[in-house]
Protein backbone atom coordinates (compact mmCIF):
# COMPACT_ATOMS: atom_id res chain seq x y z
CA UNK A 1 0.00 0.00 0.00
CA UNK A 2 1.37 3.35 -1.05
CA UNK A 3 -0.63 5.70 0.33
CA UNK A 4 -1.27 6.86 4.05
CA UNK A 5 -5.08 6.76 4.75
CA UNK A 6 -6.63 8.94 7.47
CA UNK A 7 -10.30 7.43 8.30
CA UNK A 8 -13.20 7.97 9.73
CA UNK A 9 -15.47 5.62 10.86
CA UNK A 10 -19.01 6.49 10.90
CA UNK A 11 -20.54 3.57 12.87
CA UNK A 12 -23.83 1.98 12.26
CA UNK A 13 -26.50 2.30 14.44
CA UNK A 14 -28.35 -0.62 14.57
CA UNK A 15 -26.24 -4.45 15.12
CA UNK A 16 -27.37 -7.39 13.37
CA UNK A 17 -31.06 -9.27 13.36
CA UNK A 18 -31.18 -12.13 16.04
CA UNK A 19 -31.94 -15.81 15.53
CA UNK A 20 -31.42 -18.08 12.42
CA UNK A 21 -32.35 -15.15 9.79
CA UNK A 22 -29.38 -13.51 10.25
CA UNK A 23 -27.44 -16.14 9.11
CA UNK A 24 -30.24 -17.16 6.44
CA UNK A 25 -31.03 -14.15 5.48
CA UNK A 26 -28.31 -12.12 5.58
CA UNK A 27 -26.46 -9.73 3.15
CA UNK A 28 -23.54 -8.38 5.43
CA UNK A 29 -20.26 -8.95 4.18
CA UNK A 30 -18.74 -10.14 7.66
CA UNK A 31 -21.51 -12.29 8.76
CA UNK A 32 -21.18 -14.01 5.05
CA UNK A 33 -17.63 -13.97 5.72
CA UNK A 34 -17.68 -15.88 8.64
CA UNK A 35 -20.40 -18.73 7.38
CA UNK A 36 -17.54 -19.42 4.43
CA UNK A 37 -14.90 -19.81 7.24
CA UNK A 38 -16.95 -22.09 9.40
CA UNK A 39 -18.38 -24.01 6.37
CA UNK A 40 -14.96 -24.43 5.10
CA UNK A 41 -13.95 -25.52 8.38
CA UNK A 42 -16.05 -28.22 9.05
CA UNK A 43 -15.07 -29.23 5.18
CA UNK A 44 -11.70 -29.27 6.50
CA UNK A 45 -12.32 -31.70 8.98
CA UNK A 46 -14.35 -33.85 6.91
CA UNK A 47 -11.58 -33.91 3.76
CA UNK A 48 -8.85 -34.43 6.56
CA UNK A 49 -11.06 -38.00 8.20
CA UNK A 50 -10.58 -39.42 4.65
CA UNK A 51 -6.93 -38.63 4.41
CA UNK A 52 -6.39 -40.48 7.79
CA UNK A 53 -8.30 -43.67 6.29
CA UNK A 54 -6.18 -42.77 2.99
CA UNK A 55 -3.36 -42.51 5.21
CA UNK A 56 -3.60 -45.42 7.82
CA UNK A 57 -3.97 -48.38 5.11
CA UNK A 58 -0.96 -47.22 3.47
CA UNK A 59 0.93 -47.73 7.00
CA UNK A 60 1.53 -51.31 5.74
CA UNK A 61 1.22 -53.24 2.68
CA UNK A 62 -1.71 -54.90 2.06
CA UNK A 63 -5.33 -54.45 2.10
CA UNK A 64 -6.13 -54.06 6.12
CA UNK A 65 -8.94 -51.39 6.44
CA UNK A 66 -10.31 -50.71 2.62
CA UNK A 67 -10.84 -52.21 -0.73
CA UNK A 68 -9.40 -50.36 -3.70
CA UNK A 69 -12.61 -49.00 -5.28
CA UNK A 70 -13.59 -47.40 -1.69
CA UNK A 71 -9.55 -46.52 -1.34
CA UNK A 72 -9.76 -44.18 -4.39
CA UNK A 73 -13.36 -43.14 -3.81
CA UNK A 74 -11.96 -41.98 -0.57
CA UNK A 75 -8.95 -40.20 -2.92
CA UNK A 76 -11.32 -38.40 -4.95
CA UNK A 77 -13.76 -37.21 -2.13
CA UNK A 78 -10.80 -35.68 -0.25
CA UNK A 79 -9.14 -34.09 -3.40
CA UNK A 80 -12.42 -32.55 -4.31
CA UNK A 81 -13.31 -31.28 -0.53
CA UNK A 82 -10.32 -30.00 -0.12
CA UNK A 83 -10.03 -28.04 -3.04
CA UNK A 84 -14.03 -27.35 -3.13
CA UNK A 85 -15.36 -27.29 0.05
CA UNK A 86 -12.50 -25.72 2.11
CA UNK A 87 -9.27 -23.64 0.48
CA UNK A 88 -11.91 -22.19 -1.87
CA UNK A 89 -14.50 -21.69 0.53
CA UNK A 90 -11.96 -19.83 3.09
CA UNK A 91 -10.19 -17.98 0.52
CA UNK A 92 -13.92 -16.67 -0.36
CA UNK A 93 -14.44 -15.80 3.41
CA UNK A 94 -11.39 -13.76 4.00
CA UNK A 95 -12.24 -11.72 0.44
CA UNK A 96 -15.92 -11.02 2.27
CA UNK A 97 -14.44 -10.09 5.22
CA UNK A 98 -11.50 -8.12 4.21
CA UNK A 99 -11.73 -6.71 0.87
CA UNK A 100 -14.87 -4.33 1.83
CA UNK A 101 -13.07 -3.32 4.96
CA UNK A 102 -9.57 -2.61 2.99
CA UNK A 103 -11.17 -0.85 0.15
CA UNK A 104 -13.27 1.34 2.80
CA UNK A 105 -16.62 -0.09 0.84
CA UNK A 106 -20.13 -0.26 3.36
CA UNK A 107 -20.43 -3.68 1.81
CA UNK A 108 -19.86 -5.71 -1.22
CA UNK A 109 -21.56 -4.49 -4.56
CA UNK A 110 -24.22 -7.71 -5.03
CA UNK A 111 -25.27 -8.20 -1.48
CA UNK A 112 -28.30 -10.39 -2.36
CA UNK A 113 -25.86 -12.78 -4.63
CA UNK A 114 -23.36 -12.60 -2.14
CA UNK A 115 -26.23 -14.67 -0.01
CA UNK A 116 -27.23 -16.59 -2.87
CA UNK A 117 -23.12 -17.39 -3.25
CA UNK A 118 -22.91 -18.84 -0.14
CA UNK A 119 -26.03 -20.76 0.20
CA UNK A 120 -25.05 -22.67 -2.97
CA UNK A 121 -22.57 -24.28 -0.98
CA UNK A 122 -24.20 -26.55 1.72
CA UNK A 123 -26.49 -27.89 -1.14
CA UNK A 124 -23.59 -28.95 -3.17
CA UNK A 125 -21.49 -30.34 -0.26
CA UNK A 126 -24.59 -32.03 0.10
CA UNK A 127 -24.16 -33.53 -3.26
CA UNK A 128 -20.85 -34.00 -2.93
CA UNK A 129 -21.30 -36.65 -0.24
CA UNK A 130 -24.23 -38.17 -1.73
CA UNK A 131 -21.75 -38.89 -4.23
CA UNK A 132 -19.54 -40.41 -1.70
CA UNK A 133 -22.20 -42.61 -0.08
CA UNK A 134 -24.78 -43.49 -2.52
CA UNK A 135 -22.58 -46.74 -3.46
CA UNK A 136 -23.17 -48.43 -0.45
CA UNK A 137 -26.78 -48.34 -0.92
CA UNK A 138 -28.45 -51.57 -2.77
CA UNK A 139 -28.53 -50.46 -6.69
CA UNK A 140 -26.45 -47.02 -6.07
CA UNK A 141 -23.90 -48.17 -8.32
CA UNK A 142 -19.95 -48.31 -8.39
CA UNK A 143 -17.29 -46.13 -5.73
CA UNK A 144 -16.21 -43.40 -7.84
CA UNK A 145 -12.72 -44.65 -8.41
CA UNK A 146 -11.23 -41.81 -10.90
CA UNK A 147 -9.76 -39.08 -8.71
CA UNK A 148 -10.79 -35.44 -8.80
CA UNK A 149 -9.28 -35.43 -12.34
CA UNK A 150 -12.54 -37.66 -13.43
CA UNK A 151 -11.03 -38.80 -16.69
CA UNK A 152 -13.29 -40.93 -19.16
CA UNK A 153 -13.22 -43.70 -19.95
CA UNK A 154 -13.60 -44.60 -16.24
CA UNK A 155 -15.54 -41.85 -15.49
CA UNK A 156 -18.20 -42.88 -18.11
CA UNK A 157 -18.01 -46.26 -16.14
CA UNK A 158 -18.77 -45.45 -12.82
CA UNK A 159 -22.56 -45.53 -11.39
CA UNK A 160 -25.03 -42.52 -10.95
CA UNK A 161 -22.52 -41.86 -8.27
CA UNK A 162 -20.62 -39.48 -11.03
CA UNK A 163 -23.97 -37.75 -11.84
CA UNK A 164 -24.08 -36.62 -7.91
CA UNK A 165 -20.48 -35.55 -8.08
CA UNK A 166 -21.20 -33.48 -11.81
CA UNK A 167 -24.01 -31.85 -10.04
CA UNK A 168 -22.01 -30.63 -7.14
CA UNK A 169 -19.58 -29.66 -9.31
CA UNK A 170 -22.01 -27.58 -11.06
CA UNK A 171 -23.34 -25.98 -8.12
CA UNK A 172 -19.68 -25.33 -6.71
CA UNK A 173 -18.58 -23.78 -9.92
CA UNK A 174 -22.14 -21.56 -9.60
CA UNK A 175 -21.26 -20.64 -6.18
CA UNK A 176 -17.53 -19.56 -7.11
CA UNK A 177 -18.76 -17.56 -10.35
CA UNK A 178 -21.24 -15.38 -8.46
CA UNK A 179 -18.67 -14.59 -5.93
CA UNK A 180 -15.91 -13.90 -8.54
CA UNK A 181 -18.32 -11.50 -10.31
CA UNK A 182 -19.46 -9.76 -7.02
CA UNK A 183 -15.39 -10.09 -5.87
CA UNK A 184 -14.67 -8.38 -9.10
CA UNK A 185 -17.53 -5.24 -9.09
CA UNK A 186 -16.95 -4.22 -5.37
CA UNK A 187 -13.23 -3.55 -6.31
CA UNK A 188 -14.14 -1.77 -9.85
CA UNK A 189 -17.06 -0.09 -8.56
CA UNK A 190 -16.73 0.57 -4.54
CA UNK A 191 -13.29 1.46 -3.66
CA UNK A 192 -13.69 4.60 -1.62
CA UNK A 193 -13.68 7.71 -3.29
CA UNK A 194 -9.44 8.84 -4.38
CA UNK A 195 -8.72 5.04 -3.51
CA UNK A 196 -6.64 4.62 -6.86
CA UNK A 197 -6.47 0.74 -8.08
CA UNK A 198 -2.53 0.71 -7.91
CA UNK A 199 -3.01 1.50 -4.15
CA UNK A 200 -4.95 -1.34 -3.33
CA UNK A 201 -3.48 -3.89 -0.69
CA UNK A 202 -1.86 -6.90 -2.92
CA UNK A 203 -4.35 -9.43 -0.81
CA UNK A 204 -7.23 -6.84 -3.20
CA UNK A 205 -5.40 -7.35 -6.07
CA UNK A 206 -4.54 -11.07 -5.38
CA UNK A 207 -8.44 -11.25 -4.90
CA UNK A 208 -9.13 -9.32 -8.59
CA UNK A 209 -6.63 -11.66 -10.23
CA UNK A 210 -7.87 -14.57 -9.00
CA UNK A 211 -11.86 -13.65 -9.49
CA UNK A 212 -10.94 -12.95 -13.22
CA UNK A 213 -9.21 -16.66 -13.44
CA UNK A 214 -12.37 -18.39 -11.83
CA UNK A 215 -14.74 -16.64 -14.44
CA UNK A 216 -12.00 -17.77 -17.67
CA UNK A 217 -11.69 -21.22 -16.30
CA UNK A 218 -14.93 -22.50 -14.23
CA UNK A 219 -16.94 -22.41 -17.03
CA UNK A 220 -14.63 -24.23 -19.44
CA UNK A 221 -15.20 -27.04 -16.70
CA UNK A 222 -18.45 -26.63 -16.46
CA UNK A 223 -18.61 -27.48 -20.43
CA UNK A 224 -16.46 -30.62 -19.99
CA UNK A 225 -18.29 -31.86 -17.42
CA UNK A 226 -21.21 -31.29 -19.13
CA UNK A 227 -20.34 -33.19 -21.86
CA UNK A 228 -19.05 -35.87 -19.93
CA UNK A 229 -23.06 -36.04 -18.38
CA UNK A 230 -24.35 -36.03 -22.43
CA UNK A 231 -22.03 -39.15 -22.75
CA UNK A 232 -23.28 -41.23 -19.92
CA UNK A 233 -26.69 -40.28 -20.51
CA UNK A 234 -27.99 -38.93 -23.78
CA UNK A 235 -25.82 -40.82 -26.37
CA UNK A 236 -23.33 -38.33 -27.78
CA UNK A 237 -19.64 -39.73 -27.81
CA UNK A 238 -17.51 -36.80 -27.61
CA UNK A 239 -15.11 -38.66 -25.07
CA UNK A 240 -16.01 -42.55 -26.30
CA UNK A 241 -13.55 -43.54 -28.56
CA UNK A 242 -15.89 -45.73 -30.32
CA UNK A 243 -18.32 -43.18 -31.36
CA UNK A 244 -15.54 -41.25 -33.07
CA UNK A 245 -14.90 -39.08 -29.70
CA UNK A 246 -11.34 -38.44 -27.96
CA UNK A 247 -10.81 -39.30 -24.30
CA UNK A 248 -7.78 -37.01 -24.36
CA UNK A 249 -10.07 -34.08 -25.15
CA UNK A 250 -11.36 -34.16 -21.92
CA UNK A 251 -8.15 -34.51 -20.33
CA UNK A 252 -7.64 -30.85 -22.19
CA UNK A 253 -10.66 -29.25 -20.83
CA UNK A 254 -9.96 -30.56 -17.37
CA UNK A 255 -6.53 -29.10 -17.00
CA UNK A 256 -7.40 -25.85 -18.71
CA UNK A 257 -9.65 -25.15 -15.65
CA UNK A 258 -7.35 -27.70 -13.56
CA UNK A 259 -4.04 -25.91 -13.85
CA UNK A 260 -4.97 -22.19 -13.31
CA UNK A 261 -7.44 -24.09 -10.11
CA UNK A 262 -3.74 -24.16 -8.38
CA UNK A 263 -3.24 -20.41 -8.66
CA UNK A 264 -6.67 -19.89 -7.91
CA UNK A 265 -6.36 -21.98 -4.59
CA UNK A 266 -2.95 -20.00 -3.73
CA UNK A 267 -3.14 -16.24 -5.17
CA UNK A 268 -5.21 -14.89 -2.81
CA UNK A 269 -3.10 -16.57 -0.16
CA UNK A 270 -0.08 -15.22 -1.28
CA UNK A 271 -1.87 -12.07 -1.34
CA UNK A 272 -2.58 -12.51 2.72
CA UNK A 273 1.70 -12.94 3.29
CA UNK A 274 1.85 -9.05 1.61
CA UNK A 275 -0.78 -7.74 4.31
CA UNK A 276 1.26 -9.57 7.19
CA UNK A 277 4.93 -9.30 5.93
CA UNK A 278 5.02 -4.93 6.81
CA UNK A 279 3.55 -5.82 9.79
CA UNK A 280 5.83 -7.94 11.08
CA UNK A 281 8.97 -6.75 9.30
CA UNK A 282 8.13 -3.27 10.23
CA UNK A 283 9.31 -2.20 6.64
CA UNK A 284 6.80 -0.92 3.92
CA UNK A 285 6.39 -4.04 1.46
CA UNK A 286 9.46 -4.38 -1.27
CA UNK A 287 7.71 -3.44 -4.65
CA UNK A 288 4.27 -3.20 -4.49
CA UNK A 289 3.69 -2.78 -8.45
CA UNK A 290 5.64 -5.41 -9.38
CA UNK A 291 3.95 -7.38 -7.12
CA UNK A 292 0.72 -6.96 -9.12
CA UNK A 293 2.50 -7.49 -12.14
CA UNK A 294 3.93 -10.64 -10.87
CA UNK A 295 0.58 -11.97 -10.07
CA UNK A 296 -1.09 -10.63 -12.95
CA UNK A 297 1.74 -12.63 -15.05
CA UNK A 298 1.11 -15.97 -13.54
CA UNK A 299 -2.35 -16.04 -13.98
CA UNK A 300 -1.96 -15.23 -17.71
CA UNK A 301 1.09 -17.97 -18.02
CA UNK A 302 -1.10 -20.39 -15.70
CA UNK A 303 -3.80 -20.52 -18.30
CA UNK A 304 -1.44 -21.80 -21.22
CA UNK A 305 0.54 -23.99 -19.92
CA UNK A 306 -2.60 -27.20 -18.71
CA UNK A 307 -1.14 -29.75 -20.99
CA UNK A 308 2.14 -30.21 -18.83
CA UNK A 309 -0.06 -32.59 -16.46
CA UNK A 310 -0.35 -34.80 -19.65
CA UNK A 311 3.00 -35.44 -21.00
CA UNK A 312 2.71 -39.54 -20.95
CA UNK A 313 -0.39 -38.91 -23.16
CA UNK A 314 1.06 -38.82 -26.49
CA UNK A 315 1.11 -35.20 -27.62
CA UNK A 316 3.51 -34.18 -30.25
CA UNK A 317 6.92 -33.18 -29.92
CA UNK A 318 6.30 -29.17 -30.78
CA UNK A 319 3.63 -29.38 -28.08
CA UNK A 320 5.25 -30.92 -25.64
CA UNK A 321 8.11 -28.63 -25.93
CA UNK A 322 5.53 -25.47 -25.74
CA UNK A 323 4.18 -26.77 -22.30
CA UNK A 324 7.85 -27.73 -20.93
CA UNK A 325 9.12 -24.02 -22.01
CA UNK A 326 6.04 -22.24 -20.63
CA UNK A 327 5.67 -23.93 -17.52
CA UNK A 328 8.84 -23.02 -16.22
CA UNK A 329 9.15 -19.37 -17.45
CA UNK A 330 6.15 -19.43 -14.44
CA UNK A 331 9.01 -19.83 -12.01
CA UNK A 332 9.80 -16.51 -12.52
CA UNK A 333 6.97 -14.43 -11.70
CA UNK A 334 6.56 -16.75 -8.56
CA UNK A 335 10.47 -16.07 -7.90
CA UNK A 336 9.70 -12.81 -8.06
CA UNK A 337 7.08 -12.37 -5.51
CA UNK A 338 9.29 -14.55 -3.40
CA UNK A 339 12.14 -12.30 -3.79
CA UNK A 340 10.17 -8.97 -2.76
CA UNK A 341 8.68 -11.01 0.50
CA UNK A 342 12.12 -12.11 1.50
CA UNK A 343 13.01 -7.89 0.32
CA UNK A 344 10.59 -7.24 2.97
CA UNK A 345 12.01 -9.09 5.34
CA UNK A 346 15.46 -8.13 4.90
CA UNK A 347 16.96 -5.73 7.38
CA UNK A 348 13.60 -5.65 9.15
CA UNK A 349 12.72 -5.71 12.36
CA UNK A 350 11.38 -8.70 12.58
CA UNK A 351 9.37 -10.35 15.56
CA UNK A 352 7.65 -14.03 14.67
CA UNK A 353 3.66 -14.06 16.13
CA UNK A 354 2.26 -17.13 14.84
CA UNK A 355 0.87 -15.26 11.14
CA UNK A 356 4.64 -14.17 10.57
CA UNK A 357 5.48 -17.67 11.76
CA UNK A 358 3.73 -19.34 8.90
CA UNK A 359 4.39 -16.66 6.40
CA UNK A 360 8.28 -17.72 6.86
CA UNK A 361 7.28 -21.35 6.94
CA UNK A 362 5.50 -20.70 3.59
CA UNK A 363 8.22 -19.02 2.18
CA UNK A 364 10.76 -22.24 2.68
CA UNK A 365 8.32 -24.37 1.95
CA UNK A 366 6.36 -23.11 -0.61
CA UNK A 367 9.57 -22.64 -2.65
CA UNK A 368 10.67 -26.44 -1.50
CA UNK A 369 7.18 -27.24 -3.64
CA UNK A 370 8.23 -25.26 -6.48
CA UNK A 371 11.22 -26.40 -6.98
CA UNK A 372 10.15 -29.91 -7.55
CA UNK A 373 7.43 -28.76 -9.50
CA UNK A 374 10.31 -27.64 -12.01
CA UNK A 375 11.54 -31.20 -11.99
CA UNK A 376 7.74 -32.12 -13.12
CA UNK A 377 7.50 -29.43 -15.80
CA UNK A 378 10.84 -30.86 -17.51
CA UNK A 379 9.51 -34.02 -20.17
CA UNK A 380 12.20 -36.27 -19.23
CA UNK A 381 11.97 -36.34 -15.88
CA UNK A 382 8.48 -35.88 -15.80
CA UNK A 383 8.08 -39.57 -17.70
CA UNK A 384 9.87 -41.15 -14.73
CA UNK A 385 7.98 -39.50 -11.91
CA UNK A 386 4.30 -39.40 -13.37
CA UNK A 387 1.55 -40.85 -11.77
CA UNK A 388 4.27 -41.50 -8.96
CA UNK A 389 4.08 -40.32 -4.91
CA UNK A 390 6.15 -37.92 -6.32
CA UNK A 391 3.71 -35.71 -7.71
CA UNK A 392 1.66 -36.58 -4.29
CA UNK A 393 4.78 -35.06 -2.55
CA UNK A 394 5.24 -32.18 -4.93
CA UNK A 395 1.51 -31.12 -4.93
CA UNK A 396 0.85 -30.99 -1.63
CA UNK A 397 4.40 -28.81 -1.07
CA UNK A 398 2.37 -26.74 -3.43
CA UNK A 399 -1.08 -26.60 -1.85
CA UNK A 400 -0.36 -26.58 1.76
CA UNK A 401 2.38 -24.04 2.33
CA UNK A 402 1.33 -22.39 -1.20
CA UNK A 403 -2.66 -22.30 -0.29
CA UNK A 404 -3.68 -23.45 3.47
CA UNK A 405 -0.98 -22.17 5.74
CA UNK A 406 -1.63 -18.57 4.04
CA UNK A 407 -5.19 -19.11 4.94
CA UNK A 408 -3.86 -20.21 8.51
CA UNK A 409 -1.79 -17.30 8.92
CA UNK A 410 -4.54 -15.07 7.35
CA UNK A 411 -7.26 -16.55 10.19
CA UNK A 412 -4.10 -15.05 13.07
CA UNK A 413 -3.37 -12.10 11.66
CA UNK A 414 -7.02 -10.66 11.39
CA UNK A 415 -9.15 -12.90 14.07
CA UNK A 416 -8.38 -10.08 16.46
CA UNK A 417 -9.76 -7.78 13.84
CA UNK A 418 -13.28 -10.13 13.69
CA UNK A 419 -13.27 -11.17 16.90
CA UNK A 420 -12.34 -8.22 19.49
CA UNK A 421 -9.79 -10.41 21.14
CA UNK A 422 -6.16 -11.87 20.63
CA UNK A 423 -5.59 -15.53 20.12
CA UNK A 424 -3.42 -17.57 22.54
CA UNK A 425 -0.30 -16.77 21.08
CA UNK A 426 1.26 -19.75 23.12
CA UNK A 427 -1.22 -22.18 22.06
CA UNK A 428 -1.11 -20.87 18.34
CA UNK A 429 2.82 -21.26 18.35
CA UNK A 430 2.14 -24.61 19.34
CA UNK A 431 -0.49 -25.44 16.81
CA UNK A 432 2.44 -24.06 13.90
CA UNK A 433 5.03 -26.05 14.91
CA UNK A 434 3.06 -28.95 15.90
CA UNK A 435 1.09 -28.63 12.35
CA UNK A 436 4.36 -27.63 10.61
CA UNK A 437 7.04 -30.28 11.56
CA UNK A 438 4.03 -33.04 11.26
CA UNK A 439 3.47 -31.98 7.85
CA UNK A 440 7.11 -32.93 6.57
CA UNK A 441 7.17 -35.82 8.26
CA UNK A 442 4.01 -36.72 6.46
CA UNK A 443 5.03 -35.87 2.83
CA UNK A 444 8.93 -35.36 2.55
CA UNK A 445 9.30 -39.21 2.75
CA UNK A 446 6.68 -39.58 -0.36
CA UNK A 447 9.47 -37.83 -2.67
CA UNK A 448 11.73 -40.88 -2.14
CA UNK A 449 8.90 -42.98 -2.24
CA UNK A 450 7.85 -41.72 -5.45
CA UNK A 451 11.38 -41.62 -7.05
CA UNK A 452 12.04 -45.52 -5.67
CA UNK A 453 8.59 -46.24 -7.92
CA UNK A 454 5.55 -46.05 -5.96
CA UNK A 455 2.71 -45.31 -7.64
CA UNK A 456 -0.02 -43.19 -6.57
CA UNK A 457 -3.58 -44.06 -6.15
CA UNK A 458 -2.77 -47.71 -4.96
CA UNK A 459 -4.27 -49.18 -1.98
CA UNK A 460 -1.29 -51.53 -1.74
CA UNK A 461 2.39 -51.51 -2.08
CA UNK A 462 5.37 -53.25 -2.58
CA UNK A 463 7.10 -54.73 0.76
CA UNK A 464 10.03 -52.34 0.13
CA UNK A 465 7.91 -49.16 0.41
CA UNK A 466 7.17 -50.11 3.87
CA UNK A 467 9.52 -47.78 6.22
CA UNK A 468 8.52 -44.48 4.41
CA UNK A 469 4.97 -45.51 4.33
CA UNK A 470 5.17 -46.10 8.30
CA UNK A 471 7.09 -42.60 8.59
CA UNK A 472 4.19 -40.77 6.42
CA UNK A 473 1.24 -42.14 7.86
CA UNK A 474 2.75 -41.54 11.58
CA UNK A 475 3.40 -37.76 10.64
CA UNK A 476 -0.48 -38.05 8.78
CA UNK A 477 -2.04 -38.43 12.20
CA UNK A 478 0.11 -35.83 14.50
CA UNK A 479 -0.44 -33.55 11.32
CA UNK A 480 -4.46 -34.58 12.00
CA UNK A 481 -4.65 -34.48 15.37
CA UNK A 482 -2.97 -30.56 14.79
CA UNK A 483 -6.26 -29.10 13.35
CA UNK A 484 -7.77 -30.10 16.67
CA UNK A 485 -5.57 -27.99 18.50
CA UNK A 486 -6.47 -25.30 15.76
CA UNK A 487 -10.23 -25.53 16.52
CA UNK A 488 -9.59 -25.36 19.99
CA UNK A 489 -7.59 -22.48 19.62
CA UNK A 490 -10.53 -19.89 17.24
CA UNK A 491 -13.10 -21.15 20.08
CA UNK A 492 -11.04 -19.89 22.69
CA UNK A 493 -10.56 -16.94 20.73
CA UNK A 494 -14.07 -16.35 20.21
CA UNK A 495 -15.41 -17.27 23.30
CA UNK A 496 -13.17 -14.02 25.29
CA UNK A 497 -9.43 -13.21 25.60
CA UNK A 498 -7.32 -10.29 26.10
CA UNK A 499 -9.19 -7.21 24.15
CA UNK A 500 -7.42 -6.50 20.92
CA UNK A 501 -7.35 -2.82 20.19
CA UNK A 502 -8.70 -1.35 16.53
CA UNK A 503 -5.28 -1.78 14.98
CA UNK A 504 -4.59 -5.32 16.91
CA UNK A 505 -0.88 -5.68 15.57
CA UNK A 506 1.42 -2.16 16.65
CA UNK A 507 2.82 -1.58 13.43
CA UNK A 508 -0.28 -3.19 11.48
CA UNK A 509 -1.52 -0.78 8.39
CA UNK A 510 -4.50 -0.45 6.09
CA UNK A 511 -8.41 0.58 6.29
CA UNK A 512 -9.41 -2.65 8.00
CA UNK A 513 -6.97 -1.17 10.68
CA UNK A 514 -9.41 2.05 11.25
CA UNK A 515 -12.39 0.51 12.43
CA UNK A 516 -13.17 -1.17 15.32
CA UNK A 517 -12.40 -4.52 16.72
CA UNK A 518 -14.38 -6.12 16.38
CA UNK A 519 -15.53 -4.10 13.93
CA UNK A 520 -19.70 -2.66 13.83
CA UNK A 521 -22.17 -4.53 12.18
CA UNK A 522 -21.87 -2.38 8.93
CA UNK A 523 -18.80 -0.13 8.31
CA UNK A 524 -17.65 2.67 6.18
CA UNK A 525 -21.46 3.98 6.07
CA UNK A 526 -19.30 7.35 5.25
CA UNK A 527 -16.04 6.21 3.35
CA UNK A 528 -13.09 7.04 4.51
CA UNK A 529 -11.10 9.30 3.06
CA UNK A 530 -7.71 8.88 1.54
CA UNK A 531 -5.00 10.59 1.85
CA UNK A 532 -2.02 10.18 -1.12
CA UNK A 533 1.31 10.18 0.54
CA UNK B 1 -32.87 -8.85 3.37
CA UNK B 2 -31.31 -8.02 6.71
CA UNK B 3 -29.73 -4.80 6.82
CA UNK B 4 -29.02 -4.80 3.25
CA UNK B 5 -26.85 -1.80 2.53
CA UNK B 6 -29.22 1.39 0.21
CA UNK B 7 -26.74 2.41 -2.65
CA UNK B 8 -27.72 5.46 -4.34
CA UNK B 9 -29.75 4.01 -7.56
CA UNK B 10 -26.80 4.92 -10.46
CA UNK B 11 -24.40 3.07 -8.16
CA UNK B 12 -27.18 -0.07 -8.33
CA UNK B 13 -27.37 0.24 -12.11
CA UNK B 14 -23.55 0.46 -12.29
CA UNK B 15 -22.42 -2.54 -10.20
CA UNK B 16 -25.53 -4.63 -12.59
CA UNK B 17 -23.95 -3.49 -15.38
CA UNK B 18 -20.52 -4.90 -15.15
CA UNK B 19 -21.48 -7.90 -13.07
CA UNK B 20 -23.77 -8.49 -16.93
CA UNK B 21 -20.72 -7.76 -18.76
CA UNK B 22 -18.57 -10.01 -16.21
CA UNK B 23 -21.05 -12.82 -16.75
CA UNK B 24 -20.86 -12.70 -20.54
CA UNK B 25 -16.79 -13.69 -20.34
CA UNK B 26 -18.39 -16.39 -18.56
CA UNK B 27 -20.97 -17.63 -20.96
CA UNK B 28 -18.25 -16.90 -24.10
CA UNK B 29 -15.72 -19.33 -22.02
CA UNK B 30 -18.67 -21.76 -21.65
CA UNK B 31 -19.68 -22.17 -25.05
CA UNK B 32 -16.27 -21.95 -26.94
CA UNK B 33 -14.69 -24.69 -24.49
CA UNK B 34 -16.35 -27.58 -26.83
CA UNK B 35 -15.10 -26.69 -30.87
CA UNK B 36 -12.21 -24.73 -29.76
CA UNK B 37 -10.70 -27.22 -27.15
CA UNK B 38 -11.59 -30.22 -29.90
CA UNK B 39 -9.68 -28.18 -32.76
CA UNK B 40 -6.60 -27.70 -30.19
CA UNK B 41 -6.36 -31.34 -29.37
CA UNK B 42 -6.51 -32.37 -33.31
CA UNK B 43 -3.68 -29.62 -34.13
CA UNK B 44 -1.55 -30.72 -30.94
CA UNK B 45 -2.00 -34.66 -31.36
CA UNK B 46 -1.85 -34.45 -35.40
CA UNK B 47 -5.07 -35.94 -35.26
Amino acid sequence: MTTATVAHDDHAHHGPPSGIKRWLFSTNHKDIGTMYLVFALIMLFLGGASAMVIRAELFMPGLQLVQPDLYNNLLTNHALIMIFGAVMPAAAGLANWMIPLMIGAPDMALPRMNNLSFWILPAAALMLILSFIVPFFPGGGSQINTGWTLYPPLSLQVGMSMDFLIFALHLLGISSVLASINIIVTIFNMRAPGLRMMQLPIFVWAWLVTAFLLVLVVPVLAAGITMLLFDRHFGTSFFIAAGGGDPVLFQHIFWFFGHPEVYILILPSLGVLASILPTFSRKPLFGHHSLIGAMIAIAALGMIVWAHHQYTVGMSLAAVQYFMLMTILISIPVGLIIFNYMMTMWRGAMTFETPMLFTVAIILMFSFGGLTGVMLAVVPADMQYHDSMFVVAHFHYVLLPGAVWGLFAGVFYWLPKWTGHMYDERLAKTFFWVHVVSFNITFFPQHFLGLAGMPRRIADYNIMFTEFNMISSVGAFFFGLSHLLFLYIIIKTVRGGEKAKARAWEHAEGLEWEVDSPPAHHTWTTPPKIKTA
Amino acid sequence: MAGRPNYPAELRRKNVRLALGVALIVVFMAITAIPFWKGLVALATGG
